[in-house]
Formats: C-alpha cells, structure tokens, sequence
C-alpha cells in the first residue's frame, strides 16, 4: 500500500525559519508537485493548535501520507508521528523534513538560495513518503527489575526508591563497601550532616529490603538485549560470574576528585592539602577541642584557592577540566564557617575567581564574610603562587580587587579546592556504550528534555557521573531515573522502532557478509526450502544498516529506508529547481 | 478517588512530573491558574546553554501532557482549599470564567480581531499591547480564546437600568457608533432620554474621578444619539421573527412601561401599552422640560420600542385587571408611576396662584398657557425646584427665587443644574423656609423664616429648625411648591395589596410579581419617586420574570443573572498613578445663559465625532472586557457567554505537588535604577521577550523611540542578593540568562557593544562555565561592579554609575543606550496557604520547606504532599526538571505504600 495523496505542512517556527525561507512561496511551489493533495504553512506546527489543523486537514481531505518541513527530527519526529497516528495515519508514513537546523539556520544570509535548498528537501521528503510502507511497532515486554550499577549515595537512594515503589532491584558495587566518596565526609554543606552517617542510613534501610540485592565487588561485564528486556553478565570477585535479566539499568558510578599534579599550587610540600584531604582531617577534629592541629601543630591561619583543577583553560590542551566543579564554593565556604566554629581565632583566606554559592547557598557565603573571612580574587592568567619556607607556606596572590597588587601572606595551611573529575572505568562504558560529553562525563540525550536519559534505549545515568553535582542533586536525579524507569516497567510493555533491516529471500545467497558487518549480533542464519539465507532478529536489530553495502547481492534492506526510498530522495533533490521568480529576488528581508 | 495526584501548576516541572506519573499508568490532574499550560519557559527566547529555541523545547512536554490519556487538566483554574479527606485530600477548585466555551471554541482569533479594548500584554511583559479577548500566546496549549474581565467596570456596574457605559465607550473609541448605539438600544432603548435626562451615576463611580476627573460619559452617550438619529429616522428593525403568540399588557408609558414593553417585545411577546393621557412617555413628557430633554428625542426613542410591534393605546385608563385577564392578556405590567407633588400641609396651598410642581410642569409641558406674572417662588431644593425655577425663567418671569430651608451643601439637586440655574439669574434664599402663604391683594404673601442648622448627629446627617422671631412676608405673584414626589397606587388596592399607605404596590423584591400571579409590577409605583435608570431597571427585571413565569418556571426557584463583583476603583488607580498622562474631561460650550432663557431649546452642544472619539479614549478599561458584545457578533462557533460566573467543584486526590515556581522581583523596588521611570531600563524578561521568536517588535530596538541599539548593558543581581529587597538569595539563573542573551544580541546586532555588571559570574551547571568563556570570546565585556544608579540624558541614554572594583577603581560612569536589569527571582507562595487543615512548612525565605532536602526531595510537612523545582528553591530548567522527577517517585512512591490509587 504506497502512497498516493500527500499533506505537506510547512513550518514558520515563528520565525527561526520563516525569517530566512519564503515559506509561503515554498508552499505554492509544493502544491505544483504530483501527488500533493494538501500543502499548508504554520507558525508553530508542534503547538497543540498547530498538529490540530494537520490533523483536521489530514482527515478532512483523507490523505494516506504527510511531510512535516520543520525542525531537526532529533527534537520533534516522536511528536509528529503521534500526530499522523492520531489524525488516523500510519505514523511511518511520515516524513520529516530539517528545514531548520538544514536550511534556515544554515543559511541565513541568502533567502533565495535557502528557499530553493528548502524546497529541494521538501521535495525529497515527498519522494520518501510516496514510497514508504506502513509499518507497525515491534511491542516487547519488560521486566519490572532493574540494575543499578554503583552503590554510592545516588545508587542506593534509587535502589530504595525502586523498591517502595515495587520494583525488584540489583544493586552492584565495585567497591567492597558501599558509600561511595560520601562515606568518606564528616559535615558536609550546606546542612552539615555528617557524610559517613548518610550512608550508614541507606545501607541498613537498603538490607532490610526484601527486593533489593546489594552486591559489592561487583562489576558489570557484558550486556545484551534490548530495552525492557536486557540479559547482563556480572563479575562477583575476580573468579565468579552470573548472569541476569532486567528491565532496565540504571548507571550511578559517581565521580573522582581531582589530584593535582606534583608541585601545582605547591601540592606535594607539606602543608599543602586539598579540600577532601582537609574535610577529613576535619572530620576527625573533635567537636569539643577548639583548635584544628596538622601533623601535630595548631593551625592559626588558613589559605583557601579555588578553582584547581576546575574551569582549566582550554589552551592546556584537550585534558583541560574547563567545566566548573558546581559544588566546591559552596563546599569550602561552609567548611571555612566550620573551621570559625571551632576555632574563632583562625585567620582564613580565600582565593576566588569567582564565588559561585547559588541559589540558597548565598546565606553561606554571606555567613563567611560576617565572620571575617577575606576574599581576594585572581585571575586565572596570574595564579597564586605557593611555597614553603621556614616551616610555614608562603601564598602570593595579584588581588584584582586592589589594584592587582601583589599580596603575599604566610600561613599554616594551604587548602586546595579542588573540582570532581569523571571517574574513568573504560569497561563500562564500553559494555554500556554510553557516549561520552566533551566534559568526559556521560551524557544524557537532552539537558532539558531528557537529562537522565541515554542515547542507549532503557540505560539512564544518574549523580555525579553525569557531571558534578552536591549530595541533594545526586540524589534528585537518581530518583527521577527511578521516575523514568518506573514510568517505563510498570506499563508492562515498550515499544520500540520497527526501523530494521529485511532480507529478502529470494535474493539472499547466504555468503555471511551481513553477519560480519552487524554489530548487535542481530543476523542469524536460517533455511528456507533447502536454501541458507540470513534472517534478521528484529528486537536485536537497530537499523543501523551497516548490513545494506555489505551485502553483495543487494538483499538485505533498513524498512523506512529501503533503496527504493533513498534513490527517490537522490533523484528529487537533484531535479533542477528553476520556479524562484523574481518576486523572492527582491528579498523580502534577510534578516 | 477522583485522581491519583493533583499537580498545581503546569509549567516546566507540574508538566514534567504529570508526564512521568501518567506514564507509570496514575490518573494526573493539573490544575493551572493561567489560560496555557507551559508556565514561564514557553515565554523565554532561547535557552542556556545549547541554545536551543525554548518554544521547541516546551511545546513538545505541553503536546504530550495534553494528549496524554492520564493527564487531565484544568487551565484558568486556582486551587482554593484542600483539607485531609478519608485517605486522600478533599480539593476545591475555582474556575474563572473564561466566558468562553472551550467545547465550542476553535482557536480561530475572530473575537480578538474584533474586541475594542487593548490590554497589556502581560506574556510580552507588557511591551506590548493585546485585546481584552485573547489566546494567550502562538503556542497555547489549550489554544481557546479567553475574554480578560475581572469584574465589572464601575461605570457599568453603577448603572441602576443595567446599560454598560464601559462597552459603549469603548466602541466609540474604536469608531463603532452605529454599533455603541446598538449596544445601548439593547440594555436600554430609551437612548436619548438618557443622554439628556440622566443624572449619570456611572459618571460619579468613573475611576478617572480619582485621577484627573470622570469621563463624560452623558456627553458621549448624547453624540451617539445625535449621531444616529440623523442618519436612522427609523430603526433599522422590525417585528421579531420569534412571535411566541403570547400576550402582554402595560399599564403606563414612563420610562419603566416603554422599556419593558421593549425587552417582552424582543423575547416575542404580543405588547400592548394602556396610557392614561394623550401621548407616551408619562414623566419624560410631562415632567421634564424641553430644554432638557426636548420631545422629539422622546418621540423617536418611542419609535425604537414601537418598531417591534408595540401597540400603545393612549387615553386608555385600566380600570381592573381581571378584565385585562379576560381580554386575552396573559401577563400585567403596572408601571403607572402616578406622581404628583407632595404638599408641604402649610396653610395657604389651595390658594388660586400656588402650584404643585407636577402639575406646573404638566400644564406647561402640553403647551397651556400660566400667568405667572413677574415675581415667582419656588419651595424646595431638588431637581424639581430647579425645573420649575428654570421654566418660570423661560416663561418670561422677571424675578425667580427658590427658597430652601438648608443651604448649598444639603441642596440635593444636580450640582451643574444649580449652577445654571444661577448663572440664568435664578436666586435662592437658602436656610429659609415658607409657613404660609396669604392673599395679598392680587399678589401672594409668603411667609417665610430663618433656619438653622444642628450640629451633625451619629448619622452625619444636620437638622434643620426655625430662628425665632426671624418671620418675615414677601410678596410674590405665583407660587410653586417643590419639596418632593409622591406616587398614589390606592386606585388598584381593590385588587392586588398596597403597601405605604396606599403609595406603592406590594411586591416580590426579587421577581417583581404582585400576589395576583399574573400581575408584576414595577417602576415609581413600586420604588416611590425614583430616576429614570431605576425604572428602566425594574422594567428589566419584571420582563426577565414575567418570561420565565409565562415560559412555566418556579419563580421562587429563578434567580435573576448576576453581574460580575465591580472591580475596585483603588487598585485600577494605583495601578495608573504616576503612569497616565493628565488629560481633563472635555468641555463643550454652551449657550449664554441669557440667550437660553429666551427659549425652551437645548443650550447644550452635541460632541463632534472627533472630540468624542478623544473623550473615550480616556477610559482606563477599568474591568479588562467592556462587554460591548463585539466578539459574540465576530464568534463563528457561538462560543461566547459573557454571562458566565466563576465556578466551583470539589474533588478528592490521594496525593498533591505543588508547581507553583516563581515570579521576578520587581524592578521598582531598586527605584534608584530607574525602571518604570526610563523607557530604556528595561527588565531582563522584556528582553527575553524582544528576542524570542514570536517577539513583540520583529527586531531588538529600545522602547523609547525604537532605534537599534548599539550599546547595550546588563546589570546583574538586580533583586538578588540584597537585603533591601528582601532576597538575599542568589536567584541562580540570572547570571546565565543575562550570558545567554548578550551572545543571542551579538549575534543580532553584530556591531553592538554589550557589557555586563557583575558581581561573580555564577555559571555552574554542566555547559555553563564553556558558555561563559564562549561569551568572553564573542567579544562581550564584562565588569565586576556593583551599580548605584542610573540616570537619564535628553536622548534617553541612560547613564551608569557604577564602583569600578577591578581595574583603577573608584567610582566610574557610563552611557549606554539600553539598560536590562538581570532581575532575580522569589517564589510564587499564592498555593502555599490553601491547606486549611494542616500546616504547610514554610523556610525563612518563603520557600516550601523540604524537610531532608538530602534524602528526601520534594517531600513536605503535609503527608502525601509534594512540590516541585522552584517551589521549594529557584532552580533552573535542568535542575526543575530533574527535581521533578525524583518528586514523581516520591509520589509513586507514597501512593504505592499508602494504597491510595483510585
């Protein structure tokens, strides 16, 4: 059942195309074209208004296929097809055509030649739909079980949340001891509750749980299935494997603190230590002892710079930490009201950047200036410089705030604040295939619309693996992973592309090319009257299409998009576009 | 259970956590206060870091909520109370009324083309201006038209006849004057007696009366008059189609008679008026005087009610109503005002030259002759005295005094009248009053004493009493008693009961109907002496009833339709003080007082088009819609009620998320910074909205005279870490918004210059600190300093001074051509004290409280409810999102242990 009568909807998105493509004059052009019933052009084509005018329209004049000339299908392919699906369509007889990002964005300086691009594209994307197929959704049941890999704060607070929620759970740690870096903190910001404690907490509430399992010296080895539906291997120890079926995984592995490098900020001679190095010697403090010892003798001053190994500039090269640490600031201005806790009489310095004790965390930072703490602001072309010289650490720093005046001052502790870098555990993501962002942290598939979500169908990150992050935002987005897995479990069922490769067994002389070149393991081979051909698991497929030019006798096709549909597109965009007259020559703006 | 969870508030974060929650397969309902879901990111251009166009961002959460099958929501919606009921929460819901049927509405827009009042366009930050009948945004979700009318415009809610001074005023503004006449013939068909008989009460209630004085509202309304009545000699209609075969008798042709037999007629009733006297119109004929109200205004307002088929039958006196009955009418209107003058029972006032003021005015009225001779008195101090005064002046007596027996203050006549009244030579003797009146040969001796006034008692009000031995005799010629009106109804106490001794009908207060069921009763018979408005009004009501009693409804059970609460005049003047430019009502000249009284012709002139079109331009649009009935004419689908009342439900949930999130700090608060005073100091959401795709002026240009900008500055924490506004938080957004837009205007204005004021640049989320060095490398300067005020030149530059804190320091200024003030943000607590059973938690900076803001996100004080991002602290889209999330588990959690799952 191919396509006979089309609707080709042309998006202004309220300017971000229409301000550089004549859209109405793409529209008149599109409506010249064989087998386009129906051509119209919206402001906003993904508002609610928008996708009901296509429907009624579709309806209206019962048309078999559409074409959508918008955005990038990266951000709105889902929201159409449920459009065509809702206006009675099948929802792959869609086609959406990147009229945006592919043309407008890309050219905003020539609107006669962007017009002409645009109607190239849309012209290609009428030649899809003509030849396309309906399609159905393959529907796979999912297991109400989830994998939660790393045992930290993020890891076990999910797991719990899993479970109350009635969600069985796996929870593996590498480590011998769950807790992650937070078990290792005494206070932490901005509640100052006490980090080992924490974990203590999650780890007893976690034990009770009938359908939770908690393993630690555990690893994630190998992964298969699909979403919904995974098979994965774990490591238990170095000699002991199992193997286990979950719906779901959910990847909480947290971060690493950044170490400097010998003698950077003087690291390495005494008195010089980093945030985490001092919160523990803090935490070891006793409440009650009004003073704060190192190596045996009382501290009296103390010199705070921020920014080590955060906000590196990107000339270092391409292992530059460039992002910003988030938590630090906030971190070490409440460990600094701390120490003033303890011990009135310290001296504390701070060498800033910039002070960045968002949101709430102000009254924090506010605090510290009350108590008399002293900022002074360095650029990061002029570094401080810190040495060690008759038994006491000597900082100079070029204060901005005072005319770049060289300021030195001695004191007994240097406290380096330094930054969480991602941990790096190349195994898992190698099994994973969880991309990585230019941060070196994993990264989600959209910051706003899906921050938990991986490109990887029914695999979520969760914490500080994501990018820095304090205690209550780990958390938080390892529940809203709870949220998406839930969402995704407790329906029974996922659907998923029906977007993958057929063979065609008349053509198919099984030579075993198709099953090198896939990479899921999705071919396998199979008999037909006495003949071997190569048959395609479609639940293990992606439609990647790696198959397609490997395939010697052309048997082997991607449904959506066979050759038939992709030559039809070559052909359409290489028909001559001749129809511009002079009225778009005149420009009507550019801008 | 009705649903599962409440979520109160849908934008970014009620939308994200009824997604995840309906996916789980729980029944969501999202109660939202404004007309669209999407909340405040749908409005934003773009959004930091990847920026991404924030439309396509938003529209696709608020598709997917809207067509989700377990999310249902109500939009223009506010959550009133919610108290703990059985395992969930009893919640009440008050819908506004959008006067708009969403069933029936289609998006279309023909209502906002043709509404007639201009409204600030709070989704542009009020750039801009949008109609009273609007869809909120391009992207709405849902895309239905909503009419802005908060209440009901004091003019038009004054009105005792039910006219709407307010729509008819602002068609003129629009130039609709056929149309502003239709719309008065529809509340009230005696148009022209109006516009010159009324005593204008709108026009005392007018909000501007508190600013720069009332519109003139009568001045207008005559134009109209006059406007329409030279080009329609005749109305434009004729009998109604929808003849229902009823039949109606009227007993009195006043104002009440004329304007019922109008409103039955249209509803479809056979009218008959039965008039005692030779012609129609009882006291707008007889008792008001041709310079006021000349008669062939009331003779073609007469035409407007007879044109639907009304026959009137003059010189017909109704002598029983059972054989009305019997004739073949169906229902009985009494509106036979019956006045006359009431006697002041002194001696003296039988005598031959003593007039009561009714019958004065009466006989002068219908053309007979009086011998006034040259020295005339008038007793009284209303409206009355004053006609008569002034006629006895018309008629050619030399000297007219009016004595009063208070002074000027008590004096209840129209105040403009008593000035013309002196103006025409007229004198009054105040604190005087008259205690018998002799024969004195062929002249009347009246005798007359001082008064004085007591001091005011409780009420405020002064009695008055007599000098002793101030009696004094003055001689006069003729005599008119005006101290007041009477009404007589004893003539039909036979048949249905009296009240007040005989002077008024006993009725049903609220239907108007007498004890004879099929007799209503209204006007001056029912009230006692009234104005014209008020019987137009009764007149309106009987109709309303008499309909409904003939269609077969238990009156007892029919509740007469509401008008929409006034709106309070304070808060639409606080909101226009210091803003409006003063511009006095109009004054329109009139004839010289000694020109005037040489005839009974209208001394007044007509507005010109010009100068009413002016004069209703200086309405404030008190109400949002003026009701001037414009969209319901322009609907296709029949969509529009402006009857529509507010209404409420209560339904029962197992568990609540507040969403509520956040609103900007006011930017007046900072006054030294000069927003509100400076056109080019403006606030970082105008910004947001000059640069959004569906933006207000297609360019970035500043407000004060639309030229490209090529400097441009930012100030940031403006509202934000400060005690002086009360937040002494740091709003977290402000910082990467402002990044954010300076590149966005580099990008448009290539060549600008654009610099930001700082204190430290708080970019700390992932993407953030490279978006930041990407600004810097764009070219953008940054200055840390903290600015302590800006100041205006003649071009409206604007002029900052700010502490150069890096660099040589001191203080430094410079001159920019735009300001944009980083405002911060405070949370929206309007949902936060609707639990009326239990104590929601509050912090210190009127956050909800989130009682383990470590372990527990989003979980409040309150068992079983939640909230949501910015509810509980100012987060950014990611950060909401995320926290949204987590409190979807948290809710799923509760349910799932709880069993509260409908």
């Amino acid at each position: 059942m191919s396509v006979k009568k089309i609707g080709v909807y042309i998006c202004e998105c309220g300017g971000n195309i229409s301000d550089f493509v004549d859209t109405e004059r793409l529209r008149i052009e599109i409506a010249k074209e064989k087998d386009v019933d129906s051509s119209m052009v919206n402001m906003f084509t993904c508002s609610d208004a928008g996708q009901q005018k296509v429907i009624e329209d579709i309806k209206e004049k019962h048309l078999d296929g559409i074409v959508v000339a918008s955005c990038s299908p990266k951000l709105h392919l889902g929201t159409f097809r449920a459009m065509a699906k809702r206006a009675g369509l099948n929802e792959y007889q869609y086609t959406q055509v990147n009229l945006r990002e592919q043309c407008s964005w890309a050219h905003t300086h020539d609107m006669q030649k962007a017009t002409k691009k645009g109607l190239r594209l849309i012209r290609a994307g009428i030649a899809k739909t003509l030849n396309s197929k309906p399609l159905k959704k393959l529907r796979v049941k999912t297991l109400p079980h989830v994998l939660v890999i790393g045992a930290g704060m993020a890891g076990m607070r999910a797991a719990l949340s899993l479970s109350d929620i009635g969600i069985s759970v796996h929870v593996i740690e590498k480590e011998p001891e769950v807790g992650g870096m937070t078990k290792r903190w005494g206070k932490m910001f901005p509640r100052n509750k006490n980090g080992y404690e924490l974990v203590e907490k999650l780890e007893t509430e976690l034990k009770k749980r009938d359908n939770i399992e908690l393993l630690t010296n555990a690893e994630l080895v190998e992964k298969d299935g699909h979403i919904g539906d995974f098979s994965v291997k774990i490591q238990v120890k170095k000699d002991h494997f199992f193997s286990l079926k979950v719906g779901c995984i959910i990847v909480s592995t947290g971060f690493e603190t950044y170490t400097p490098t010998k003698g950077e900020f003087g690291y390495g001679l005494p008195g010089i230590v980093t945030l985490p190095e001092f919160e523990e010697l803090l935490a070891q403090t006793d409440d009650g002892s009004k003073m704060i010892s190192y190596n045996k003798k009382q501290i009296k001053s103390i010199c705070y710079i921020y920014c080590v190994g955060s906000r590196q500039n990107k000339m270092m090269g391409e292992s530059a930490h460039q992002y910003c640490s988030r938590y630090c600031c906030s971190a070490t201005v409440n460990t600094s009201n701390q120490v003033h806790e303890i011990d009135q009489t310290i001296n504390q310095f701070h060498l800033y950047r910039d002070i960045r004790t968002y949101g709430k965390y102000e009254l924090l930072y506010t605090k510290s200036l009350e108590e008399g703490s002293l900022y002074f602001r360095y650029d990061e072309e002029y570094p401080p410089s810190v040495s060690f010289e008759n038994n006491t650490c000597t900082v100079v720093v070029k204060d901005s705030l005072t005319g770049n005046q060289n300021i030195k001052m001695n004191c007994d502790l240097v406290v380096l604040v330094t930054g969480m870098i991602p941990r790096t555990n190349k195994q898992l993501a190698n099994v994973l295939k969880i991309p990585i962002g230019q941060d070196g942290f994993f990264n989600e598939i959209h910051p706003k619309l899906r921050p938990v979500e991986t490109v990887v169908d029914g695999v979520f990150i969760a914490g500080s693996c994501q990018g820095p992050k304090n205690l209550s935002e780990s958390v938080a987005s390892s529940m809203a992973a709870v949220a998406k897995s839930a969402a995704l479990l407790l329906k029974g069922y996922v659907n998923l592309e029906p977007l993958v490769a057929e063979v065609d067994p008349n053509l198919c002389e099984w030579c075993g090319e198709c099953l090198k070149a896939c990479p899921y393991n999705a071919i396998q081979i199979t008999e037909i009257e006495n003949k071997k051909i190569a048959e395609v698991v479609p639940i293990l497929c992606k439609g990647g299409g790696v198959c397609v030019p490997a395939c010697p006798s052309q048997a082997i096709s991607v449904k959506g998009y066979t050759n038939t549909q992709i030559s039809s597109m070559i052909e359409s965009l290489a028909k001559n576009v001749d129809i511009i007259d002079e009225e778009t020559n005149e420009e009507k703006k550019t801008s | 259970m009705d649903y599962d969870v409440l979520i109160i508030g849908g934008g970014v974060g009620g939308m994200e956590c009824a997604l995840n929650l309906g996916d789980m397969g729980y029944r969501v309902l999202i109660v939202e206060k404004e007309a669209s879901i999407g909340g405040k990111m749908i409005l934003l251009s773009k959004v930091f870091p990847t920026l991404d166009c924030a439309s396509c961002i938003s529209t696709p959460k608020m598709g997917a909520t809207v067509n989700h099958e377990n999310i249902t929501m109500k939009v223009y919606s506010e959550v009133t109370d919610i108290v703990s009921h059985d395992k969930g929460f009893k919640v009440n819901i008050l819908k506004k009324p959008t006067f708009v049927d969403f069933a029936k509405c289609t998006g279309c827009s023909d209502c906002e083309t043709a509404c007639t009042v201009a409204i600030a366009d709070e989704f542009n930050s009020d750039l801009i201006a949008r109609r009273s009948a609007y869809i909120a945004f391009p992207q709405a979700v849902p895309k239905k038209a909503i009419i802005d009318k908060i209440g009901t415009s004091p003019c038009s809610y004054t009105c005792p006849a039910g006219v709407k001074p307010h729509g008819y005023i602002s068609l003129i503004r629009a130039g609709k004057f056929d149309e502003a006449f239709h719309q008065h013939v529809e509340d009230a068909p005696l148009v022209g007696c109006l516009s010159r008989a009324c005593y204008a009460p709108c026009e005392e209630e007018c909000t501007r009366s508190g600013l720069d004085g009332s519109l003139s509202i009568k001045k207008m309304k005559r134009f109209l008059v006059d406007h329409y009545y030279e080009k329609y000699k005749e109305p434009e209609y004729g009998i109604p189609d929808n003849q229902n075969g009823k039949r109606i008798a009227i007993v009195g042709s006043g104002p009440a008679g004329l304007s019922a037999a109008y409103y039955l007629a249209k509803t479809g009733y056979a009218v008959t008026i039965f008039e005692e006297e030779e012609k129609p119109g009882g006291l707008l004929r007889w008792g008001i005087p041709s310079y006021r109200l000349p008669k062939d205004i009331l003779d073609r307002d007469i035409k407007n009610i007879t044109a639907l088929g009304v026959t009137i039958q003059t010189n017909s006196k109704v002598t029983s109503f059972e054989k009305l009955k019997n004739d073949g009418f169906d229902a009985v209107f009494l509106a036979a005002g019956n006045k006359c003058g009431a006697s002041m029972s002194i001696p003296g006032e039988k005598l031959k030259n003593v007039w009561d003021c009714v019958h004065f005015l009466k006989q002068i009225n219908k053309g007979e002759n009086i011998k006034l001779g040259e020295k005339v008195a008038v007793i009284g101090g209303g409206n009355a005295a004053i006609d008569v005064a002034r006629t006895a002046k018309r008629l050619g007596a030399k000297d007219v005094q009016i004595i009063y027996r208070r002074s000027r203050n008590e004096m209840p006549a129209n105040n403009e009248e008593i000035e013309e009244a002196l103006e025409e030579n007229i004198k009054i003797e105040f604190l005087t009053n008259a205690t018998k009146i002799l024969k004195d040969q062929d002249a009347l001796g009246v005798h007359l004493v001082r008064m004085e006034l007591s001091e005011e008692d409780s009420s405020g009000r002064r009695s008055v009493k007599p000098i002793e031995s101030s009696t004094f005799v003055k001689s006069f010629d003729t005599v008119v008693i005006a101290v007041g009106l009477k009404t007589n109804a004893s003539m039909f106490s036979n048949e249905i009961p009296v009240c007040q001794m005989g002077k008024t009908i006993k009725v049903d207060p609220e239907t108007l109907q007498t004890e004879t069921s099929f007799v209503f009763a209204g006007g001056d018979i029912v009230t006692g002496p009234n104005t014209i408005t008020t019987a137009i009004g009764q007149a309106k009501r009987a109709s309303y009833f008499i309909d409904k009693w003939l269609q077969g409804n238990d009156l007892t059970k029919t509740r007469y339709p509401k008008k929409l609460p006034m709106v309070e005049q304070d808060t639409i003047i606080s909101q226009y003080e210091n803003v409006i430019t003063e511009k006095k009502p109009i004054i329109t000249p009139k004839t010289e007082p000694s020109d005037r009284i040489k005839s009974f012709d209208e001394y007044e002139h007509t507005l010109s088009e010009e100068e009413a079109m002016t004069e209703s331009n200086r309405c404030l649009d008190c109400a949002g819609c003026s009701e001037c009935r414009e969209c319901i004419s322009a609907c296709p689908a029949d969509a529009i009620s402006l009857d529509m009342l507010p209404k409420e439900e209560t339904i029962t949930v197992g568990s609540v998320a507040i969403a509520t999130g956040l609103k900007i700090v006011d930017s007046k608060k900072k006054p030294a910074l000069g927003y509100g005073r400076f056109p080019n100091v403006i606030d970082a959401v105008q910004m947001e909205r000059i640069l959004a795709p569906t933006r207000p002026y297609n360019g970035v240009i500043r407000p004060s005279d639309g030229k490209v900008p090529s400097d441009v500055a930012f100030v940031l924490c403006v509202g934000s870490r400060d005690k002086t506004v009360d937040n002494r938080l740091c709003s977290r957004v402000c910082c990467m918004y402002s990044l954010k837009q300076a590149q966005l205007l580099m990008g448009s204005l290539p060549l600008a210059d654009v610099t930001i004021y700082y204190i430290d640049i708080r970019a700390f989320g992932k993407g953030y600190e490279e978006f930041y060095q990407q600004a810097k490398e764009m070219g953008i300067y940054f200055k840390k300093g903290k600015i302590a005020r800006i100041e205006e030149n003649d071009q409206q530059d604007c002029t900052v001074f700010y502490e150069d804190m890096e660099g040589d320091g001191g203080m430094k200024q410079a001159k920019h051509d735009l300001v944009v003030l980083s405002v911060g943000m405070i949370p929206e607590t309007g949902a936060q004290s609707i639990f009326s059973d239990q104590s929601l938690q509050i912090d210190e900076n009127n956050y909800v409280l989130e009682l383990d803001e470590d372990l527990e996100p989003g979980k409040t004080s309150i068992e079983g409810v939640f909230a949501i991002g910015s509810a509980t602290a100012v987060r950014d889209i990611p950060d909401t999102v995320i926290h949204s999330g987590a409190v979807a588990s948290q809710v799923a959690s509760f349910l799932k242990r709880t069993d509260r799952t409908s």
